[in-house]
């Protein structure tokens, strides 16, 4: 299982110029958002393919389809997006880019309130 | 806290990790002194947990302890630091779970809740991210 998800292209002096195509969605985009920065998943689906990191005793090649389950919201810095492999059921975490699909976020993010395992009518105030 | 009835579903689906079997040492009622101080708020826990066959985390504020490696409960991790309830996510089933990461090596696990975890505790980790400020920002939604 590991902790850190890697970008979606493997050679960092190429990334700039290249694309990749969605396996799921079939959305086209660059390897490298507006702000210049790496993806980690598919700005639309927000899923990417499973590349455990060998340095985290993965094998490197699972290929598994990670799908989004959770946001997280770090104390500094912006909002990360909790994948799963629906392959090994590995867990990685990668920041959002501006461009990722903002409703994608919304969804993660009110999902646990929408199907709470207790009434939330208790809570007055929080 | 009364919880809603979803159990019936939750069972037809099955837990999408494996877990580890329930051991004798909780069902035979024996060990029932068996306790752990909490990493987090220091307070004496309980190993007993209802609705899981191994309690993971503190019900109070909901730390846990490096010590799984794969499987829920396998305790074959030697890393042993804090991990902290790091947001909440819902499997398929409804089922809430807390994603815990390491604060010493980064390791993220998913945890199911507890039936006596602290509700409170439990709606304020689910809240965080609606309470970031930038929210605002995203709820606009330009093309
Ligand atoms: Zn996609
Ligand atoms: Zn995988
Ligand atoms: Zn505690
Ligand atoms: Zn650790």
């Amino acid at each position: 299982m590991s902790t850190t998800s890697r970008t979606l292209s493997s050679t960092p002096s190429t990334a700039l110029h290249s694309a990749f195509s969605c396996a799921w969605c079939g959305r086209t985009a660059s390897a490298v958002a507006d702000d210049g920065t790496q993806r980690h998943h598919c700005p639309s689906c927000l899923q990417s393919p499973h590349v455990p990191d060998p340095a985290d005793g993965g094998s490197g090649d699972c290929r598994g389809r990670m799908s989004p389950i959770a946001v997280a919201v770090p104390r500094t810095g912006d909002w990360m997006v909790i994948h799963r492999c629906a392959r090994c059921d590995g867990l990685t975490s990668s920041p959002t880019r501006a461009d990722d699909n903002q409703l994608v976020l919304m969804r993660l993010a009110v999902r646990p309130l929408a199907q709470p395992p207790f009434p939330l009518e208790a809570f007055g105030d929080l | 806290m009364p919880r809603r009835a979803k159990n019936t579903r939750r069972r037809a689906r099955g837990a999408r990790r494996p877990q580890r079997y329930k051991d004798v040492l909780h069902s035979q009622g024996g060990h029932r002194g068996h306790a752990f101080r909490c990493a987090g708020c220091r307070l004496e826990v309980s190993v007993d947990a209802p609705g899981t066959t191994h309690r993971n985390h503190c019900p109070t504020c909901l730390v846990s302890l490096h010590v799984d490696r794969r499987v829920p409960g396998d305790r074959a991790a030697d890393c042993r630091a804090r991990m902290e309830a790091l947001c909440m996510s819902v499997r398929p089933d409804g089922e809430w779970m807390i994603i815990h990461r390491c604060v010493s090596c980064g390791e993220l696990s998913a945890n199911r809740i507890a039936g006596d975890d602290n509700p409170l505790a439990l709606v304020r980790l689910a809240l965080k991210p609606l309470r970031d400020p930038g929210i605002a920002q995203r709820t606009r939604l330009a093309p």
